[in-house]
This record gives C-alpha cells, structure tokens and sequence, in this order.
C-alpha cells in the first residue's frame, strides 16, 4: 500500500492541531510535570539519609525516575491514541477523508505520529528532572540517550497498539479498555506467565559434585571424590524470553553498563548495583537466561550474561509493526464490511 | 448489439460520468442493493429519488469508492472505483448525508486541510480555500470556528469539500437538507452551473420541488431496484392529480363549479382543490370556467410534475 511524506505530514499536522485544540493540555501537562518534580525531590531526598548507600546520587535516582516515566506514561498513553480511528467514525469525519487522496497508510502512519509525538511531549517535559540526575552525577551520556530513545520507541509501540484496537473495535470505550488490557499483559502479564512457567519448568537433576574425602579423624583432607546429588531447580533458561517484551525489562537491561566503582577504602571493585536500578534489573534477567550451571553465586558482578532486551525490544517493535498494519489494512477502502452499528460515513 | 456489448458501451461511454448496471449489495440479511442500474451523464444533473431505505445512501457509497458491491459493473468518472479508486477519487466529490465536521477548525483551515488531503499544490490552497468560500457565501466565517456555524452553513462548508479538487463527478447525499430557502435557491444555481460547465452531478434529495426545477433526469430506485429511469421533459404524465384553481371572484368560482358538478375541498387563500382524471379534463375545466365569465387567475397542478411521479409510483409498490 502506498504511502508519502506529503500525506503523512497532512494527517499528521491535522491530527495534532486537532488535539491541542480539542482538550485542556496544559492542565494535563501541568499535573504531570508537578507528579514527576515529586517523585525525584522524593528519591533525591531519601537519598541523602545516611542508609548506606554508596556511589553518586544521579544513578539511582536518573533510574528511578525513567522507570516511573515509563509507568506514569504507559497509562497516559492508551487514553490517547485509543479513539483515535473509532472516535473519528463516531463522529463522521473518517469517510469523508478516506474519499480524498489520502492513502489508508497515509491516514495510519500520520495518526500514529500525531499520537507518538503528544506521547513524547510528556516524556520531553522530563527532561528537567533528567538534567538534575545528571547534576547529582553518576548518569553517563550512553545510558542517557539509550534510556531516553528505548523509552521513546516503547511509548510509540503501545500508541500502535492503542490505534490498532481502535481501528479494530466499534466503540471508542471498548477499544480504550482493551487498550489498557494490552498494557496490562505486557507489564503485569509477562511476569505472570513468567513466574508460572518457572514453576512448570522446574526439573529434577541429578548433580556431582567434587566433595573431599577426610581421614577418620575428620581433620585433613586425604582426596576427592564425586558425589552425586539430586535437586529440582527451575529451567528459566528455556523461558526467560516471556519475560523479555516487558517494557521495564528492556528500558533496565538495554541501560549500559556503568564503569565499574573503586571502594573508596579498600580499592577494589565495587558492585553498582545496590544503587543502580536500572543494571540491577539487567543482571537479575540476564542470570535468569543462563543456564544453572553458569549463574552466578554470591555476587553478580562478573557474570553478566547475555543481554535480553535486543529480544524484548525486537518483540515489542514488532507488536507495534503488526498493530499498524492492522490499522492500515482496516483503514482500507472499498470494504466489504462495516464494523457493526457504525454508519460508514 | 448484444445486451454485453450494450453494457460495455454504457460503462466505456466517455458521456457518462456514473454508470451503475445491477448493482447488488447485503448486509448480513437485509438486501439494500438488489439490481440498481442508474445512467448520470456528463453535462447533467441526475435526481436520486426514493422512500427512506430505498438503497439510496447504500448506492452512494459503492460510488463513492467506500463499500465493495456483490455484484454489479460500476463506473465513476471512467473508472471502476472497486479497482481504481484513487483514479476515481481524484475526479469524484462526494458529500454523505450525516457527517462530522473538524469543529475546532476555522472554516478556512477545514477547506486548506481537504485542499492539501487532494494534493491541491500548497501555493494555490489558500487562494482556493478564498474562492470555495465566497462560492458558498461563506467568506465572512473564514476565521470562524466551525462549531459556531449554524447546520445550513455547515452543510455549505462542506460542498467547498466535495468542489476542492474541481472534481467531473459530483455524490450528494440529501444536500439541501437544513438550508434555508435561500440557501437551496443557491444550491440550485450552484448545481446547474457546474452541470454546465460539464460535471456530472447525482443528487439524492426528498425535497422534490427542488430537484425539479434543477434536475435533467430523474432515477427512481425503490426496495434496492431501479424502477424508472426519466428524462424530467418526458415524466410519464401522472393521470389523476390535483388540480388548484384561483379566481379573482370566489363565490363565482364556487357557483361554478357546483353547476358543472365538480367534487371540490373547500376554498383556502391560495385556491380551490379539484381531483381531476386527465389534462384534458383540465383544459375540459378552464374552458368551461372561462366560458362562464370566471375571472380565472391560474389553474396549475399541486406538487410538482415529480413529486406527482413519485407518489404514483411508491403507491404502486405498496
């Protein structure tokens, strides 16, 4: 199905001018900036109690807050894009576009944008609090702008998938509480599917283990021998990509590694994690990908396995590509049928 | 000529700017398109005139390139709009008879965005937006929201929709409904000068007087089928009508009439009704009249020659 930039920016343009003009924006806004200013004052506050936290102040607050943009956003979002095609068939003004020389892609492509673009207004007025974790240090600019695009290409996914199910669905309320549904299973459901199918793929094996071998005394060590055990143990190797599309796995695991810390004491490597949000939840999947016998024990630090948001992210960028064909293919006229109870004008 | 070379002549006839032969369309149950064939030639206004749920929106949108029929050999414009309908939109304007307006744009900027939605190249969009909006007499609301139009006005932004890209087809679903006596008189002069100047224009309208002072033909589709297709010169001559006789002189008139014994209503301000079996009992009537010394001002039909049509032919159907 064709498409063109001028098409595209036409519906785009119209899209956007028709939102700023229909709601009041800067009261939404304005609330959503004030909840984000709170929640880092709070985070940057509780950090300077003397709990023991080392390191610099900006990394677990930068991930902090980018974990709560991307939770406060994946509820702002559906409610914006989720009429966007029904809500213009409830009020007459889909044909009489769709009989212009717009194309279905053209129409798709340029409401997504309009949708993407109020979504990443919200994530731009963030930006402020971004800069002050960036002051308190300890938020390297590879972490910065991967963090900030993979917030950006995930808000742009669930708008595709909003805009979908409003292409999809009749009714406008409909599509906007599956909208929320969509959310729902890709955050609370792939945890959920996870930790039951690591019930399910536990398994029993049986191990050896090198044990030594002492004398009777009990006080020297005469040799080795192997011993074999058995134990049950999750597989979560085989499993670990469901949990893979959830947005909070892949914005923590696709953050980059922050250089590693010298104990300011003793000069040895020091573990970020205890404050680094965001490579702590990249450790913890990245060990549930790998197979038991390779995880770490004890501290995580030098076994950080193979990364798991390529696959996220391919999977949810993929979700979206689907969600706005979908969208094209039932912007698509002549059609045979008419979503039912909906006046095609 | 076979009938297959008749339909391949009508469809490819350059004449014709809407060929429609047997259309066919349902949905789910109810069968809204059951064989319409309807001619709109170029150079011409066509009436589309039938009872509510006749199939007339149905039929507009498989013209208009929005609904796939069952069956049936379309043209608009030359081309088919089940397999051309770019081809066919660039050329067709079509205005459904409910639909939204962007209310919170100006009236200029609606006709800009409709402008640029038909590649009008950007340079000529606002100096087309000015024209589309003096055409329709809506030049002192360019900078107007559209949510304070009144329903007649939005009905006349709307035709600057359907007229952005000078289209040689024109679709109007009920165009006249919610405009003032004016407006229509407007709408009327508007549709025959672009008729004129070569557009094909197809109407659907309940307001008969209307389409028959504008229409050239008149298509006739009743339950999903076309059942006659007229010149408006060559209307078959409804036989019983109601005739409506003034006379400077009423009582005279009455006198008249009772002597000739013709069944009559009662007088009103603007004439006496008599049911009459032919024309030539009309002429029949005035002849007698003048012959009485009535001083007869006008003897003319009530209702229009179409609307005569009309009533005659739903009455059959029912």
């Amino acid at each position: 199905m064709s498409v063109s930039a001028h098409g595209v920016a036409t519906v785009a343009a119209q899209e956007f001018r028709l939102r700023i003009r229909a709601g009041r924006w800067q009261w939404l806004l304005a609330i959503w900036f004030v909840v984000l200013f709170l929640f880092t004052g709070l985070i940057w506050l509780s950090l300077r109690q003397p709990i023991g936290i080392e390191g610099e102040r900006g990394t677990p607050m930068f991930g902090a807050l980018m974990l709560f943009v991307l939770a406060l956003a994946l509820l702002v979002v559906p409610a914006l894009t989720a009429q966007s095609v029904n809500g213009d068939r409830e009020r007459g003004t889909l044909a009489t576009l769709q009989v212009t020389l717009l194309t279905p892609a053209d129409i798709a492509l340029g409401k997504l944008a309009a949708a993407w673009g109020t979504a990443l207004v919200f994530l731009a007025l963030s930006l402020p609090l971004v800069a002050w974790c960036v002051v308190e240090g300890g938020v390297t600019l590879s972490r910065l702008a991967v963090t900030l695009t993979v917030v950006s290409l995930l808000l742009g996914v669930v708008c595709a998938i909003a805009q979908a199910l409003s292409a999809v669905l009749a009714r406008s309320t409909t599509s906007a509480v599956l909208s929320y549904l969509a959310v729902f299973a890709l955050t609370i459901g792939t945890l959920i599917v996870f930790g039951l199918a690591a019930t399910l793929s536990t398994e029993t094996v049986t191990r050896r283990e090198r044990v030594p071998v002492f004398d009777p005394n009990g006080a020297t060590i005469t040799g080795y021998t192997d011993e074999e055990y058995t134990t049950t143990e999750p597989r979560t190797e085989r499993i670990w990509w469901l949990l893979a599309p959830n947005p909070f796995v892949v914005l923590a695991d696709a953050a980059p590694q922050l250089p590693p810390r010298r104990d300011p004491v003793t000069g040895l490597e020091a573990t970020q994690s205890d404050v680094d949000v965001l490579g702590a939840i990249g450790l913890v999947v990245r060990d549930l990908r790998s197979p038991p016998e390779d995880r770490g024990e004890g501290p995580l630090i030098d076994k950080r396995g193979a990364a798991v948001w390529p696959f996220g992210l391919a999977a949810d960028l993929a979700l979206g590509a689907a969600a706005l064909a979908i969208t094209t293919r039932r912007l698509r006229t002549p059609s045979r049928r008419l979503p039912r109870g909906i006046r095609i004008a | 000529m076979t009938g297959a070379d008749q339909l391949s002549a009508a469809l490819n006839d350059p004449a014709n700017g809407v060929v429609a032969r047997g259309v066919r369309r349902r949905f789910g149950p109810v069968e809204a398109l059951r064989g319409v064939d309807l001619t709109a030639r170029c150079g011409e206004v066509t009436a589309l005139v039938g009872p509510n749920g006749a199939g007339k929106t149905t039929l507009l949108l498989v013209l208009a390139t929005l609904l796939v029929p069952d069956a049936g050999d379309v043209r608009v414009a030359g081309h088919d709009p089940l397999t051309r309908p770019a081809e066919v939109r660039s050329r067709m304007g079509w205005s459904p008879d409910v639909f939204g307006m962007y209310d919170n744009l100006t009236a200029r900027e609606y006709v800009e965005f409709f402008a640029a939605a038909y590649r009008v190249p950007s340079a000529h969009r606002a100096d087309r937006a000015r024209e589309l909006l003096a055409l329709v007499q809506l030049d002192s609301f360019a900078d107007r929201p559209v949510h304070v139009l009144s329903r007649g006005q939005k009905q006349r932004l709307a035709l600057t929709r359907v007229l952005v890209h000078q289209p040689a087809v024109l679709l109007l679903d009920e165009p006249a409904a919610g405009l003032d006596p004016r407006s229509r008189v407007d709408l009327r002069d508007l549709l025959r000068r672009l008729a004129r100047e070569g557009a094909a224009v197809l109407v659907s309208s309940h307001i008969l007087t209307d389409l028959e002072e504008v229409a050239d033909r008149v298509v006739f589709i009743d339950r999903g089928m076309t059942v006659g297709e007229h010149n408006l010169a060559e209307l078959p001559r409804a036989q019983r009508r109601v005739w409506r006789v003034r006379a400077l002189d009423l009582p005279a008139l009455l006198a008249a009439l009772d002597a000739h014994s013709y069944p009559h209503g009662d007088p009103t301000p603007a004439g006496v009704d008599i049911e009459l079996a032919s024309e030539e009992e009309v002429v029949a009537l005035i002849a007698g009249l003048v012959g009485d010394g009535v001083p007869v001002v006008s003897c003319a039909p009530v209702g229009g020659a179409l609307e005569a049509a009309y009533l005659e032919l739903t009455e059959e159907h029912q």
